[in-house]
Formats: structure tokens, sequence, C-alpha cells
């Protein structure tokens, strides 16, 4: 006995246990075959979903670990500390050198300036460390990105950030303004270094040929001169660092008047942490996004074995008469998904190989690093187990109703499975237009896939809405994403110098036309509970313009403190609980009233009152005023004039405005751009999962809308009600996931980055942008229905009526 | 003699498969009247169905035109062709190709409303038709699924009568049908036929071609032989032989 199956014959063979695995194979081929456009749009979105798996897990597991391979080939100390030459002594180098938790160091001398770049058309403002190139060193080394040139008169070797994001190519000139010297370079080359190659972390490294070296230091004055050390620690902590200022009495780099009396430290832990948060994040994102469309695939899957199983019961029934067990033919599904899924993976694992050249150049804009990634056999495996698992279960659960079907039943056509319990909306009764009402009657009786399609489109309206609010707090309203790490949003700060007078300066400011007002937010490193922190000083926190307290108030008194909520969580202490604040030998207890978010130092944060740390640090000046001017006021010109009326007071004058759109450049790039990639891949799914399943519907309603073309429906007619049926579904899940996108942005956002110290994130959510967004969706959604069911037009009444 | 609602002229139909053409009607050149019964006969592949669908617009033929009325059906687009059936046709199947997943009374309306915006009226017409033809309230609400071959194909009438077409096509209505309830079908397209519609009925069935009032024989995609029975009288003997000696005569 043989019997025909699609291009596929049984016969006796078929039930041995080779021939039967090699027909189920062959089975499973002639069933892709069958519906090559449902197995074709299923296979570009498991492309997808594997695609996003793999860039995820790449990002994820290897830009971290790329990190430390870069520190561990250039040698990087586990710290280094910057400080001002004139505070580096015998003394200060005895006590490095003896102390038993210093493992080895070297030392180098360079410069260390506050001078402004040209960075594409801004200018930026900053710390540099002007090192000289031919000094060789033993640890944290720095190497060349690309080729490099040879040197000529005033060559300058700049960080990967300025080829990448800055705008410079080799041979460019580079300029930097100091406060009374300009200089002007020839790039010939560009370095990576862990520690300075991005201003994320305080200093910007610039590397000087010898020469130039000379030439350029000859011009500055001794207060730029710096002293580096880079030090591995037994236990890394901040133990050496106080030391050293407790012997020069140095002050921190933010808070010190100028160069002469200042320290910076740093450890690696630190940079790591900073230079892989954003890449972090994105991981998380782009996982949380290939989740998103996994469960689509799973879902299509499912469809398709619940629509194959009633398309081809006859098929199975006579695949049961034969003598195939029902575990051989789940098999023979089984396998069909698998190889769909497999084939499309495979594509998805490749192609995501060809984005990474792109994110490593996203990614360096923040990190300062160059990423490359090559091809990663264990990641690739997993990315592709992954997918290939849940597959395999899903396919398997769908298809065990194979095992439900009796051979006679189903060799009659699966009588059970086309039965019509309920005619749904009555015409006789039904108010609308016709084509709506067939629609809704459509709809209703496919109404397990009605529901399929709204929890498909409420999960990627929710992922696109997500990216729609991403999408607005970066590139078109970004006042919020600054504000989320805590910084407090003021159009000038000008930090004074040691001897201005600050209540007459900020006196003489508040009258000057345009400013709308002014104040200290000073800054200054502190222990608490034994952790030094970045604690914020003000007179009085209700004239802060940017509130970072998620949870109490802002310290009123000089014994209350705010605390960052990251930190909190750390040291288990919250709201009305004592914390000891400790700076040198003085400490206090204070009592917190407030938890508050903010990126600085990692989330090691905390706000007091100026009388609070004038407890403790009664020689405590303030030094650095925000300036708020009135709206429509051109900073630039602003800084300029108070530069010109009060150079003498002003250590530096800073545009904030401009320095903000700088400063969060790498971040609105990175996140805007992944809201883009986002957007563009929920469009891709809406559309193929219209087409997955539209197309499949027109083929087996074919007889239904032959019979309608026979009685007069027109093609265009056909199309509309068909489209018009997978509407309300449509616009069902796009509400829903509106509204979940709406209501949980913040709550996800705020999850996601509690490790960079931000508890509650308060990204703007505009329902405007959101709803148009969905109107968007369900217009693509309409208009590509109404391009998928065109088929329909091929459609003969006469063919049908007649075969 | 009545008005011509439906012509052809010099029409074709040629069906390619694996570069063989077969020429399935031949330069046909037909004249339907206005109130006639008009019977199709033949034998199998003579052209029947192909004609009977050319000539409601489902089909096109290779060449020749089709009028109706004033209309050179030949010359519409799909579209139009649609818009024209839905007017002017009513289409009576073997298979009945109701709608599986709506009600009988929904499977009326959905042609009905189609050409008629006034819900009511077209619903209370439906439930006329529908008593009309033998068919209770009990059936209205049921699936074709639930339906006897006969009530069905009786539904399947009252969808073809709905908008009051100009001509009804039917194809082998009686096909599929136990005697009793071929009987029923054939008596209500008699009665439509009496009231003034045109109707047009394929059939290999000679019960059935007896109700014509015109018998056109078809053998080879031509027109073999015409045979004019006139009106439709019950227990007619004269009437059924003439049909009969007709049909030997054409060889069936």
């Amino acid at each position: 006995m043989a019997t025909e199956l699609g291009t596929i014959s049984f016969g006796p063979s078929s039930l041995r246990w080779g021939g039967s695995v090699n027909k189920i194979f062959l089975l499973s081929l002639a069933n892709i075959r069958k519906s090559k456009g449902s197995a074709v749009s299923i296979s570009i979105m498991f492309l997808i979903s594997a695609m996003l798996l793999n860039i995820g897990l790449l990002i994820f597991v290897n830009f971290g670990s790329f990190f430390t391979k870069t520190t561990n080939e250039l040698n990087t100390s586990n710290v280094y500390y910057l400080m001002s030459s004139s505070l580096y002594n015998d003394q200060v180098e005895a006590y490095i050198n003896n102390n038993e938790n210093v493992l080895n160091t070297q030392k180098e001398d360079s410069f260390w300036v506050s001078a402004q770049t040209k960075y594409n058309d801004n200018v930026r403002a900053g710390f540099f460390l002007l090192n000289d190139a031919n000094k060789p060193r033993n640890m944290s080394k720095w190497k060349f990105i690309g080729a490099h040139l040879p040197t000529d008169e005033m060559s300058i070797y700049l960080p990967y950030l300025y080829q990448l994001d800055g705008g410079y190519k080799l041979n460019d000139e580079f300029e930097m303004i100091l406060k009374e010297e300009r200089f002007t370079f020839t790039i010939k080359g560009f370095i990576e270094d862990a520690y300075f190659s991005s201003a994320e972390t305080g200093l910007l490294g610039l590397y000087l040929p010898h020469e130039t070296y000379q030439k350029v230091t000859s011009e500055l004055s001794d207060t730029n001169r710096a002293t580096l050390i880079f030090a591995n620690l037994k236990k890394v902590n901040k133990e050496v660092e106080t030391g050293i200022k407790n012997l020069t009495q140095a002050e921190d780099l933010s808070s010190s008047s100028d160069f002469t009396n200042a320290l910076f430290s740093l450890d690696l832990s630190l940079v790591k942490l900073s230079r892989i948060m954003m890449a972090s994040i994105v991981s998380v994102m782009v996982i949380a996004f290939s989740a998103i469309i996994s469960a689509v695939c799973l879902f299509a899957v499912r469809f398709r074995i619940g629509n194959s199983i009633e398309d081809d019961t006859t098929k199975i029934g006579a695949l049961k008469a034969i003598g195939y067990t029902s575990g051989q033919i789940i098999l023979s599904v089984v396998i069909q998904f698998i190889s769909i899924a497999f084939v499309g993976s495979i594509i998805g694992i490749l192609l995501s190989y060809l984005t990474t050249p792109a994110l490593s150049d996203v990614f360096a804009q923040q990190s300062g690093l160059k990423w490359v990634q090559g091809f990663d056999l264990a990641i690739s495996c997993i990315s592709l187990f992954i997918i290939l698992l849940i597959v395999t279960n899903v396919a398997a659960i769908a298809a065990r109703r194979i095992s439900k079907l009796n051979p006679i039943v189903a060799l009659r056509g699966g009588i059970t499975t086309h039965s019509f319990r309920k005619n749904h909306i009555p015409l006789s009764t039904a108010k609308g237009s016709l084509s709506i009402v067939l629609a809704i009657k459509s709809m209703l009786q496919n109404i397990k896939q009605s529901i399929m399609i709204g929890v498909i489109i409420t999960a990627v309206t929710f992922a696109s809405t997500f990216a729609v609010v991403m999408f607005y707090n970066t590139a078109i309203d970004n006042t919020a994403f600054a504000e989320t790490p805590g910084l407090e949003i003021s159009d000038i700060m000008t930090i004074l110098k040691a001897d201005t007078d600050p209540r007459q300066f900020i006196d003489n400011i508040r009258k000057m036309d345009d400013v709308r007002k002014a104040q200290f937010i000073d800054e200054a490193k502190v222990d608490i509970d034994n952790n030094s922190v970045s604690v914020y000083i003000m007179d009085d926190y209700s004239t802060k313009e940017t509130n970072s307290v998620y949870e109490g108030r802002y310290p009123l008194h000089s014994n209350e403190i705010v605390i960052a909520g990251h930190f909190a969580d750390m040291i288990d202490k919250t709201i009305g609980d004592r914390v000891t604040v400790k700076v040198g030998d003085t400490e206090d207890n204070y009592l917190i009233t407030g938890l508050s978010q903010g990126a600085n130092m990692g989330g090691m944060n905390a706000s007091i009152t100026r009388d609070g740390l004038l407890k403790l640090s009664p020689g405590f000046k303030q030094q650095t005023l925000q300036i708020y001017l009135n709206e429509g006021t051109n900073t630039g010109e602003y800084v300029k004039t108070i530069e010109r009326l009060y150079d003498a007071q002003l250590l530096v004058t800073i545009d904030m405005d401009q320095q903000m759109q700088i400063g969060m450049g790498a971040y609105i790039s990175i996140v805007s751009k992944i809201g883009v990639a986002i957007l563009i891949v929920t469009i891709a799914v809406v559309i193929l999962i219209l087409y997955f399943v539209i197309s499949s519907s027109v083929i087996r309603r074919k007889r239904e809308l032959g019979i309608y073309k026979a009685i007069g429906f027109t093609t265009p007619q056909l199309m509309h009600q068909l489209s018009l049926s997978f509407l309300p579904p449509i616009l069902l899940g796009v509400v829903i996931g509106s509204i979940i996108g709406i209501t949980q942005t913040n709550a996800i956002m705020s999850v996601a980055q509690r490790s960079m110290g931000i508890m509650k994130a308060s990204y703007i959510i505009t329902p405007v942008y959101i709803a148009l967004f969905g109107v968007c969706i369900v217009i693509i959604s309409y208009l590509t229905s109404m391009l998928i069911t065109s088929p329909i037009r091929k459609i003969s009444a006469y063919a049908q009526v007649t075969e | 003699m009545s008005n011509i609602v439906l012509s052809t002229s010099k029409l074709c139909k040629t069906f390619s498969s694996g570069g063989i053409q077969q020429h399935v009607l031949k330069n046909l050149d037909i004249e339907i009247y206005d109130g006639d019964f008009t019977v199709i006969m033949g034998s199998s592949g003579a052209g029947k169905s192909t004609l009977l669908y050319a000539l409601s617009g489902m089909d096109k033929p290779t060449l020749g035109t089709i009028r109706f009325l004033d209309t050179e059906l030949t010359k519409l687009s799909n579209d139009k062709l649609a818009v024209f059936r839905r007017l002017n046709c009513g289409f009576i199947f073997q298979q009945m190709f109701l709608l599986d997943n709506m009600s009988i009374l929904d499977n009326i309306l959905v042609s009905g409303l189609l050409v008629s915006k006034d819900r009511k009226a077209v619903s209370a017409r439906a439930k006329e038709l529908l008593t009309q033809v033998g068919l209770d309230e009990s059936i209205w609400r049921k699936f074709p699924a639930q339906l006897s071959g006969g009530e069905a194909q009786r539904a399947a009438i009252v969808r073809a009568l709905i908008n009051e077409p100009k001509i009804v096509f039917a194809d082998e209505p009686t096909g599929s049908l136990n005697s009793t309830a071929g009987n029923t079908a054939l008596d209500v397209l008699t009665e439509v036929n009496n009231k003034g519609q045109n109707i047009i009925m394929v059939t290999h069935d000679l019960k059935s071609a007896r109700r014509g009032k015109r018998i056109l024989y078809m053998r080879d995609g031509v027109i073999h032989g015409v045979c004019e029975l006139g009106r439709y009288v019950s227990g007619d003997r004269a009437r059924h032989d003439k049909l009969r000696s007709f049909l030997l005569e054409m060889g069936w």
C-alpha cells in the first residue's frame, strides 16, 4: 500500500525506523515547500530575534571582558593618583612606597590643564592631561588605534574618541585654548588607554611627542605641573588616597580653587563601570526586545501549526491509517519548525556580526575604546540553542493535538474541527456598513487568531512605546534625560577663585540683566559610614531646579542629609536612620531625610546643607555658582560678558547649555539610535506578522472569497473587508500596548538604571507622540493588510464554483 | 417577439494546457429573450457550464462579445462585472456554495445587503422568500452544514432571488438533490420565471429540462439544435414527448 501525501509517498518501508526517519524529514521539507510564504515570514522573524539576542549576548558578555582584555593588554594599574607636583614630595613618595597595600607603582611627570577644544562644531571645555608620548611606561600603557604618521613640530596624538565622534582625522589641526595660551597641533595619531580615553571619568589624556611636549610645557606655568602615579594595590580602597590627602592637605580637583592643591584619584573598577554601563543597559534592552520578538515568533509557530493541523487533517488521517504513530507525525511538525527557526537564526546570528562595528562606534562615543568583536562561536551557539530549545518545546506542545485525532475522523476531513457554533452579529439586526459588519463577524469567527494578533501587537506596541519615549527624551526634549542622573540644569556654571568673596559675587550676578536666578551648588568628598561619597552642598534646596529626591525630602537643617538610594541600599540605611559623616578628623551624625537618585560617583552621592558641612569643615567656602538665565537669552554671549566683567574673580566659566548637549551627546546618540532601531524592527514585525496571518487566511478562505465574488462582491470590497477584520485586535493591541508603555516605561527604566544610581526614572511620557505612533501602526497595518490581501484579485469566482 | 436581454456574437472560449489548446466554445451567436426559461443541455464536455458562466460574466470569453441589454459585458473589468452580477444576476450552483460560517438567513442577507441598504426590507423579503420555498424559521438560524441537501439548495435559490435579478443562472440545480427536493427547487424556478424573471439553466436531467421554454442543445462547443417548448404546464404529455424526440434527434 502506498499513499500519496503532498510530494511524498509512504509505503510499508516507511514503517521501518531508519526509513521513517528519512520520510519524516522529507515530510517536514514538503510541508515547508507547501507553505513557502509563511515559512519565509516566520524565518525572517526568527532572523530578527536571533540577531537581537546574539547582539545582546555579545555586548552583555563580551563588552565587559573586552575592557578587561584591553586593560590587561595595556597592563593598566588598578588605581592612579594624580596630584599637583607642588604636593608631591619625598614624604608622599615614601608613604606610597612603604605602604603595605601598594604592590608596585610607576611615577610620571605630566601637565594638567583646563582648556577648550573644538569638538565637531562645538567647543568642549574640560580637564586634559598632557603626557610625553616618548616616556616609556610599564603599566597603564597606551596604544595607537589605526595608522599613525611621522611627527613634526607641534604634533599630537588624540584619544580615539576625537576621530570617531569629534570630527577629526589624521593631519587635521587641533587647537587647545587655555586661559592665557593657545596651542595649535597637527594630529598624527589616535590612541586609547584605559583611564584617559573618555571625559566621562574626569580627564582626557593627550599624548605629545617629546619635542612638542617640551615646547608646550615650557609655556605652561608650574601650577599645571602634575605628578601621575599608577599603582597596583593589594586591596583596592581609599586608604592610600586618604593618606596622601592627610599628608598634603590636598583637595579634590572639582572643589579646588586651582591645580596647585588638587588631587585626583580613580580606580579601575569605577572606570570599568563607567565605560561599560551604557553597553550593559543597551544589551539588556536588546535582549528584552529579542525576547518580545521571540514570543511573537512562538505565537506565529503555534498559529501555523494549529492551521496546518486543520488544513491537513485528511493527510494526517492517511498517515495514521498506514501506521505512522502520532509521535512520528508530531516529530515531522517539530522538525519542520526547527528547520525554519534554524535557517532564520543562523542568518540572524551571522548578520548580528555585521552590526557590531556600528555598535562598537556607538559605544566608543561613551567609552572612548574601540571594541572589535570577532565571531564568537560559544555565544552564537548559545543564541541558537536558546531559540531552538524554545521552538522545539512550543512546536511539540502545539502539535500534541495530532495525537488526539482519530484516524477515521481525520480521513473524513476532521468534521470535529470545523464546527461553527454561533452566528455572531446576525446581519438582520446588525447596524453599520456591510463591510464593517462582515469584518467583525470574520474577526469573531477567528477569535483565537484575533487574540493572537492582539497579543502580538500589544507586545510590539509596548516595545515601540518604550522606544518612542526614549527617542523623545533624547532627540526632542532631553531635559528629563539630563535630569535623571541628578544633574542640576542651569545655563552657566562659574567656579570662583579661592580669594573671591562668594556673597559679593552672587549679589553682583543677581543684579545682572536676564539673570533669573543664581545659587551655589558645591560638591565635596566626604566619608559616610566609612565610604567615600561625593556630597552636594546648598544653602536652600527648595530653590534647586532639579528634584532628585524620589522619596522623602531634601535636608532643611544642618543635622539632616539626603543620600542616594543606591548608596542607601549598600549601607542598608533608609529615611529616619542616622549616618556618620566625616571630613578629615571631624565627624558628626546626620539624620537621613530623603533618598535621592543620581549617577554621580556611580550612585555614591549625598546632599547636605551648607551649615551641615560647615560643622565638619569650618573653612568650607562656596565656589561653584549656578546661573539661570531668562528664556531666550544667548548663553554663549552671556558667558563672554561674565568673563569680561569678572575675569579676575573667576577660575572657569562654563556654558552649561552647550556642555550639556555635548556631554549628553554620547548617551543621546546611543539611546536615540536604539529607539529608532526598535521602531523599525517593530514596524517590520507588524508587517511580517500581518503578512504571515493574512496570506494564510486568504489561502484558507479561497472558496469563501470565490463565493463572495460570485454573488457580486468586488475585489477592493473583499480586500477592505478582510483588512478591516484584522483592525479591531490591532487597535486593541495598540491601545493596551500604549497604556502599558505609558504607565510602565519609567518603572522599567528605574529597574534597568538602578545600578547607575537612578532609582526613579522620570522620563517625559508624551501621550500625543505615543498616540501618533499608535495611529501610525494602525494605518500601516491597514495599508499592509490591503497590500497583502491583493492576491484576492487572482481568486476567480469561476474557478471556485467549477472546481 | 420579446426583447433580447442577453446576446452573444462569435463567442469563443479556448483553454490552454501544456501547450494544447481546447476550443470549448466556437463562434456562438445566441439570443436570450426577456421572460425566457432557457435550458442548456448537451453531453459532458460540450461547453454548457462554460457558456453559462461566460454569459453571467463570471468568466471571460477568449473572443467575441456578450451583450446584456445595452452593456457589452466583454468590455467590463472584473470589478465592474462583479457589480453587474450583484445587480442583474442570481446564481444557483449544484454544490450550493453557501458560506459555511454564516447562518442561512445571513447567507441570503449578505447578498441582499450588497444591493440595498434597507436592512429591514431586505430582511423581510428574505424571510418571505424562505417561507415561500418551505424553509421555516427554525432553519433560518442554522448553518449550511446543519441542513439537508434540499434545504440548502432552496436556501441557495432564495439567495439567488433576493435581489430580484433580471436573470437567474442555474448550474445543475437539482444535481445533488433527491427527487422530491429537486421538484421543489424546479417549482420555485418555474414560479419565478412565470413572474417574469429570466432563467438560464444547465442540466443533464430530462425532468428539469422539461421546465424550460427553450432548449439549446450543445455539442463540441456549438449549438447543435434548438427546441421551443413554450410555457411549462404540469402533466403536459405532448411537451414531454417533444423534448424526448428532440433529444433523441440530438443523439442525447
